[in-house]
């Protein structure tokens, strides 16, 4: 190619561009007036609310960092982060792992995978609505399913969501069963490593095993992070479960209070909009931090392959 | 005391405010009805029965008043006070409005309530008994008028009783030291199948209210404040944790079920107890579920004291915020005293506040209705309680969290009695 057609081409390929950013802006307008009115807009009240004493039925009254210096006295408040880490930090990793082990099995051409993967994802979709978490209610009853189960194997089973030591369990139990979404993604990922990377490290006598630590996951990590941030921002935000399960109330004895739960009771349950506002800003702030170290740490362990 | 005078000063001055203008334009005297056709809307929370039947009644309304469209919008319990929070927040609040005890004091101490005073010539309350009307005043300004009376009963499963051969107790008479040894005797004799009772207090604000009371001591006093004596409410729980010891109460988790499957779901309903508390109109719905001959008996203890009281079961109150309050008072007079409305609702929300419409309505109720009925005129109730403060409508939430814990072992009686009661003040602090 001649230095002159290349440029002709560069500049058909400016125009074309331009032609299309111009659809891609009309296409998403209304997503962006979607984003300013009812994302951005409440984000900035929310955030003036934070530092007001706001009853949702009086003005607001300005009252300065009162509502952050409250947080740091607050008990409950510590306690539905203790409950939201302990989610996040168990659920996530326990979900991913399983939906990377799964993807594996399901990529050495199972028959019939499509049937699986849909079988799999199923829950992802159903997982944050209010249907399953009702059922969940049921199932660890103490009169449910799982008890009856375990009664058919002789053991005694116990009231799993009304008992504050395994209330939590359940939830996460929960959210480790929508593993599907990452799996699918994880899947595509598995498609993407090239044949041939298996061909030459069999020729080398690897095992499956090694090919899997050597091969796979160095290649997978960038799909593994992926997930991870995902997966993380996700878990911090549960609430619908939480709120089903417990009847809105975080209980028993505040054993699954998850973040979102508490502020919603502040907001809605105690006239507290100001604080509540607040809360939302520090929750921010935390999915922010854990995020913004995830990027940092990636540095160390995702390997890009090209 | 002072803090509710400075209470008034700050809602005086927020009359002046763009999100209370309304305010102003109330007490100014053009209360009066339109000429013009009207649009009014009004809101409840409730299942689908109270839609139908009120719709119903919305509809004789309206033939009655032709120029008055009156638009019903209703939601479930916690989905109401949300959206009656955000409404009124975005001053587009419903004319006429459902309230609750709880958040009474929350709405009018706020000034999105609209004193019914200034509504009188449209809405006639002299037919309700002056101690009635009390229940629905905050600082003398009538926010509300009560619709309809419910008292705590001990409700108890005959049934299970003559299963079990124990004998029903005498209500006129009994302690709470027979009630225990009733549980107790009830589990035993049924080996274990059920439990006697399910937890006696600290479930809801009800039933810690009448224990202090039967111990001379009160939730609130009349200027609000938390007198609640946390020695008081440590020997309910400390009651409790002895009954579930020896099994007369069902454990911690099976009560934490129980509470969260709702009325119809509940121990009682399902006969996993023989004894419970509720409020006498809970009576229909426990019947239904039960489909058990299930009896209203006095509170133990209240023959001695007295301590039991009337607890208005809800409210009819016009927001601040209306633009046809003349309109929606009209609407409210017909609710609570035309014997037209009173046919279509009945006793659904509570035996009628309305000494008149009560007696309408006695003459054909269902078997749930007529042990309501027969059990608020049995009853002995003592002096009328006062109304929750501002910020005590978290009351139940908080201490069933509190009890969840005492019964769990997560804190001593006294220990969680004490974070408690600190915890409603803080609150109750908060929204003044």
């Amino acid at each position: 190619m001649s230095a002159t057609t290349e440029l002709r081409s560069l500049g058909r390929q400016g125009s074309t561009a331009k032609r299309q950013n111009k659809v891609a802006f009309w296409f998403l307008l209304p997503w962006f007036v979607g984003l300013f009115a009812i994302t951005l807009g409440p984000m900035v009240a929310s955030l003036f609310l934070s530092f007001t004493d706001y009853n949702l039925l009086q003005p607001a009254e300005f009252n300065g960092l009162e509502n952050f210096t409250r947080m740091l006295g607050d008990e409950r408040l510590h306690r539905s982060l203790g409950v939201t880490f302990t989610y996040v930090l168990v659920s996530v990793p326990v979900q991913l792992g399983l939906a990377l082990a799964l993807a594996v099995v399901l990529d050495r051409g199972v028959r019939g995978l499509a049937f699986y993967r849909s079988m799999f994802y199923l829950p992802s979709l159903l997982g944050a609505s209010v249907a399953i978490a009702v059922l969940w209610r049921m199932v660890f009853g103490a009169d449910g399913l799982f008890n009856e189960g375990l009664g058919l194997l002789g053991i005694e089973g116990r009231g799993w969501i009304s008992e504050p030591e395994t209330a939590l369990g359940t939830l996460i139990t929960l959210n480790v069963w929508t593993f599907g979404s990452p799996m699918v993604i994880f899947l595509a990922g598995l498609r993407q490593i090239p044949r041939v990377y298996y061909e030459a490290a069999s020729v080398d006598g690897a095992s499956r095993g090694r090919q899997f630590l050597s091969v796979t996951l160095p290649l997978l990590t960038p799909i593994i992070f992926f997930n991870l941030v995902l997966q993380i921002i996700h878990a911090f935000q549960s609430f619908t479960q939480a709120f089903i399960v417990s009847g809105g109330t975080g209980g028993p004895a505040d054993s699954t209070l998850f973040y979102t739960l508490y502020l919603y009771q502040r907001g809605f349950g105690n006239f507290d909009m100001g604080y509540a506002s607040a809360l939302a800003w520090l929750l921010l702030l935390i999915v922010g931090a854990f995020t913004a170290v995830n990027f940092w740490a990636s540095k160390y362990w995702v390997f890009y392959n090209d | 005391m002072q803090r509710r005078l400075i209470l008034k000063g700050l809602g005086a001055s927020a009359v002046a405010l763009p999100g209370l203008a309304a305010c102003g334009t109330a007490g100014g005297g053009d209360v009066e009805l339109s000429d013009e056709p009207v649009t009014i809307r009004m809101t409840w929370w409730g299942a689908d029965t109270r839609a139908e039947l009120t719709n119903q009644a919305i509809a004789a309304f309206e033939k009655e008043h032709p120029n008055i469209t009156v638009k019903g919008e209703f939601k479930d319990w916690a989905g109401y006070w949300d959206a009656l929070a955000t409404t009124t927040a975005a001053n587009d609040s419903p004319d006429v409005i459902q309230m609750d005890e709880l958040y009474l004091a929350s709405y009018g101490d706020r000034g999105t309530l609209l004193d019914l005073a200034d509504t009188s010539e449209y809405l006639d309350t002299s037919g309700f008994e002056a101690a009635t009307l009390e229940t629905g005043k905050i600082d003398g300004a009538q926010y509300a008028i009560p619709i309809g009376a419910g008292m705590l009963a001990s409700v108890v499963n005959a049934d299970l009783f003559a299963q079990y051969g124990v004998e029903l107790p005498d209500d006129t008479t009994w302690t709470w030291d027979d009630y225990a040894a009733i549980a107790n005797e009830l589990t035993e004799k049924s080996g274990g199948a059920i439990n006697g009772s399910g937890l006696t207090g600290g479930t809801d604000a009800g039933s810690v209210r009448y224990w202090a009371r039967l111990h001379g001591n009160e939730l609130y006093s009349e200027d609000g404040e938390v007198t609640l004596d946390p020695a008081v409410l440590a020997a309910l729980w400390e009651y409790n944790l002895g009954l579930v010891e020896s099994g007369g109460v069902e454990s911690a988790a099976q009560s934490v079920e129980s509470q969260s499957a709702g009325i119809e779901g509940g121990s009682l309903a399902t006969g996993k107890i023989a004894m419970g508390f509720g409020y006498n109109t809970q009576i229909t719905p426990l019947l239904a579920a039960s489909g058990a001959d299930l009896r209203l008996l006095q509170l133990p203890g209240n023959a001695e004291a007295a301590a039991n009281f009337i607890k208005p079961s809800m409210y009819w109150a016009v927001s601040s915020q209306s633009e046809h309050p003349a309109e929606a008072a009209t609407l409210i007079d017909f609710l609570v005293n035309h014997e037209a409305a009173a046919d279509i609702l009945g006793t659904e929300r509570g035996i009628p506040a309305n000494p008149a419409m009560r007696e309408h309505v006695a003459a054909d109720l269902d078997e749930g209705g007529r042990l309501a009925v027969d059990y608020i005129e049995t009853a002995v109730a003592g002096p009328p309680v006062a109304v929750t403060p501002n910020g005590g409508s978290g009351f139940d939430p908080m201490v069933q969290r509190y009890t969840q814990e005492v019964m769990f072992g997560e804190r001593t009686p006294q220990e969680a009695a004490e974070a408690f009661i600190d915890e409603l003040k803080s609150e109750i602090d908060a929204a003044a």
